[in-house]
C-alpha cells in the first residue's frame, strides 16, 4: 500500500532521509525501524575533500534551525572506499547526493558512482552554505538544465534526482528546465536561506533554515511544480509528524523527506507510514499512488498526466 | 543508544541557578561516565544535551545551569512529566587497571560528568583527587559530591576554598611532584586547554570532556564539530560521537 516509484526507483515506503542529517548511513540508530524508510540519501558529496564550514554550524531560530555545516565530507574516493560497501550492504536504497563546482566535476562523480553500483544520485544544486556570494546552480533556468544535461548524458541508467532551492522567483521554471533535461526526479525543497543576530555574541549567524515554520514553503513548491512536470517529487521542508508528510503527498508529492524534524522527533518515520496508511483506508483508496497530488487539481492546459506513481 | 521516554522522578532548586534532575532509568544499555543524554524541552526544536552527572539502576541524574530558555523552560519541569530523551550517547572517559591514581579536575557545571566518573572510579577503590573550582561558594555543588574522596576547592572570589582559578591549584600539586597516573577533566575551554597543558608537560594522560551546540547528537549531522589533530594538521569531528571525552592531546588546542 505504501510502495512508490520514483523513476525506476521502487521503495518500500515513501520515507525517504535526506541528505545532511543521516551522514552516510553507516550509523546504526537502534531506536529506527529501518522497515519504515523507503530510501536514504547520504550527506552530500563533493569531488574533493571538504573541511565545512567554521563554528557556529547550529542556531536554533523561532521554531527551526540554521545550519551551515558547508559540506564537510571526505571526498568522492574516500566515501567510494569506506562508506559505500557498508551502506550497499545493508540493504537499505541508497541515493547519494553530490556537488560540484561545475559540469566536469558532477559527471566525474556520476561515472565513478555508476562504476559501483549506485542507482540514483540527488543532484544538489541548493545548498546555501557554500559560495555564498556566488548564485546557486538551481536559481538559474539556464544552469539548471545545462548541468542536469550533462550529467544526464553520462548517467545510463541511473536516476537522477535534482534538489531545488526555494530562494527563486518561480521554482516551477527550475523544475521544468530540470524535467527537460532529464532529471527523473526533483527534491522539493532545500533549506531557505536565513540570518539569525547574535546580540550577545556580537555577531551575524548566516545558514540554511529548516523545521516545521518551512512546510508552507515547501508545501506551495511542491503544488506549483506538481501542475508544470511529469516526473515524481519528493516532498520535503518542515515534516514533524506524520499529517505533514500526507500535507505534501495530498499535495503533490510521491515521496516525502525527512529532514531536521526527525532530530526533535526519532518516531517520524514510524508516523508518517501510519498517518499516510490511514488517509489510504479511511478514503478507501487501494495505494500511496492514487493519493499523491488528490489534492492538487492540474491546470486544463497543463501536459501532466494524471495518475501518478 | 536509544529514544525513550522517561519520567521525571525527582527536580531538586540547588543553589545559583542549577538544578538536578532525575529520570527513571530504563535504558537497557548501562549509561557510563563522561556519556549524554539529548532531552527534548518543548516547545524547543532541538533537543538539549546533558552530561549524565549520575546514574544507579533506578535513575539517571543530569545537573544543569539555567543559561538560557531551553534550561529555563527545563528548570520548570515537575516529578511525573514525561520528557523524550535519546541516550546514552558519545564516548565515555577511558578507564584502565593500571591508572591507580586519577586527578579530577572541574571548572562550574562542567563538574556534571566528573561526579559521574568519581562514583564510578570511587567504587573500584582508585585514589582519586578532585580539584573542584567555580565562581563562588554557591557555585560550588555540595550536594553532588560524593562521599570518601578527597577535595580541592577554590572559588574566584576565595569565597570557598582557595582563591583563583582550579589549574593554579592543579599545578602547585603537579610541581610539588604529586603526579597522578590519569588526569580526567570537565569545564570551560580555558580550563581544559591549560590541563592538556600541565599534562603535556607532565608525560601524564589526560582526557577532557568537551560541550558544543548540537542537533542530532547521533553523529548524523556534523553540526558540532570540533577540531582535532591529524598528521597534516587537524579535522573537523563530531563532538556528540567521536566525543564528547576527547584525549587532551587530540584537541587542536593552538586552532583556538
Amino acid at each position: 500500500m505504501l510502495r512508490v516509484k520514483i523513476g525506476g526507483l521502487a521503495l518500500k515506503s515513501p520515507v525517504i532521509m535526506m541528505s545532511g542529517i543521516f551522514s552516510y548511513g553507516e550509523i546504526d540508530l537502534k531506536y529506527l525501524d529501518y522497515s519504515q524508510i523507503g530510501a536514504v540519501v547520504t550527506k552530500t558529496i563533493t569531488l574533493e575533500p571538504k573541511e565545512g564550514n567554521p563554528q557556529p554550524r547550529i542556531w536554533e531560530a523561532g521554531s527551526g534551525m540554521l545550519n551551515s555545516i558547508g559540506l564537510q565530507n571526505p571526498g568522492i574516493s574516500a566515501f567510494v572506499s569506506r562508506h559505500l560497501p557498508g551502506i550497499m550492504e545493508r540493504g537499505v536504497t541508497t541515493i547519494v547526493s553530490i556537488s560540484g563546482q561545475d559540469s566536469g566535476e558532477v559527471v566525474r562523480m556520476i561515472e565513478i558512482l555508476l562504476r559501483e553500483g549506485v542507482k540514483a544520485v540527488e543532484i544538489n544544486l541548493s545548498c546555501p552554505n557554500v559560495h555564498r556570494d556566488k548564485p546557486m546552480v538551481s536559481q538559474s533556468a539556464e544552469m539548471t538544465y545545462r548541468l542536469i544535461k550533462d550529467s544526464k548524458s553520462a548517467s545510463g541508467n541511473m536516476l537522477l534526482i535534482a534538489k531545488l532551492s526555494p530562494n527563486v522567483t518561480d521554482i516551477a521554471e527550475i523544475a521544468v528546465a530540470a524535467e527537460q533535461a532529464g532529471a527523473g526526479a526533483l527534491s522539493l525543497i532545500n533549506t531557505v536561506k536565513g540570518l539569525c543576530v547574535d546580540i550577545e555574541g556580537r555577531r551575524i549567524v548566516e545558514g540554511g533554515y529548516s523545521g516545521p515554520p518551512i512546510k508552507p514553503v515547501g508545501l506551495k513548491a511542491v503544488y506549483e511544480v506538481f501542475r508544470k512536470v511529469k516526473v515524481p517529487l519528493i516532498g520535503i521542508g518542515g515534516i514533524e509528524k506524520g499529517r505533514d508528510a500526507l500535507e505534501y503527498i495530498l499535495a503533490g508529492a510521491s515521496a516525502v523527506g525527512v529532514g531536521s524534524g526527525f532530530f526533535s522527533n526519532p518516531g517520524l518515520p514510524g508516523e508518517i507510514c501510519s498517518a499516510v496508511k490511514d488517509f489510504i483506508l479511511a478514503n478507501k483508496f487501494k495505494s500511496i499512488r492514487y493519493i499523491a497530488g488528490l489534492f492538487n487539481e492540474k491546470e486544463e492546459n497543463s501536459s501532466g498526466k494524471k495518475k501518478r506513481n | 543508544m536509544e529514544s525513550k521516554n522517561l519520567k521525571i522522578k525527582g527536580i531538586e532548586d540547588l543553589s545559583a541557578g542549577h538544578w538536578l534532575l532525575e529520570l527513571e532509568n530504563s535504558f537497557s544499555e548501562k549509561p557510563m561516565p563522561g556519556q549524554f543524554i539529548h532531552i527534548k524541552v518543548a516547545p524547543f526544536f532541538l533537543r538539549r544535551p546533558f552530561s549524565i552527572a549520575g546514574c544507579d539502576r533506578d535513575k539517571v541524574t543530569i545537573l544543569f545551569r539555567v543559561a538560557g530558555e531551553g534550561s529555563q523552560v527545563l528548570s520548570h519541569a515537575r516529578k511525573g512529566d514525561v520528557l523524550s530523551v535519546i541516550g546514552p550517547l558519545g564516548t565515555p572517559f577511558p578507564l584502565r587497571k593500571r591508572w591507580k591514581k586519577a586527578f579530577l579536575v572541574a571548572g562550574g557545571t562542567g563538574a556534571a560528568p566528573l561526579f559521574f566518573l568519581s562514583g564510578e572510579l570511587a567504587g573500584q577503590k582508585k585514589d582519586i583527587l578532585f580539584f573542584y573550582g567555580a565562581r563562588d561558594k554557591s557555585n560550588i555543588m555540595f550536594r553532588m559530591l560524593p562521599a570518601g574522596i578527597d577535595f580541592i576547592f577554590s572559588t574566584d572570589d576565595g569565597s570557598y576554598g582557595e582563591k583563583g582559578l582550579i589549574t593554579g591549584a592543579l599545578d602547585s600539586c603537579l610541581k610539588g611532584g604529586f603526579l597522578p597516573d590519569v588526569i580526567y577533566a570537565g569545564g570551560p575551554r580555558g580550563l581544559l586547554k591549560e590541563v592538556a597543558g600541565f599534562a603535556e608537560k607532565f608525560c601524564i594522560p589526560a582526557f577532557v570532556s568537551l560541550e558544543n551546540r548540537m542537533a542530532c547528537g547521533t553523529g548524523l549531522c556534523y553540526g558540532c564539530v570540533t577540531k582535532i589533530r591529524t598528521r597534516e594538521g587537524w579535522e573537523y569531528k563530531r563532538v556528540c560521537k567521536d566525543g564528547p571525552v576527547f584525549s587532551a592531546s587530540d584537541v587542536a588546542w593552538e586552532e583556538d
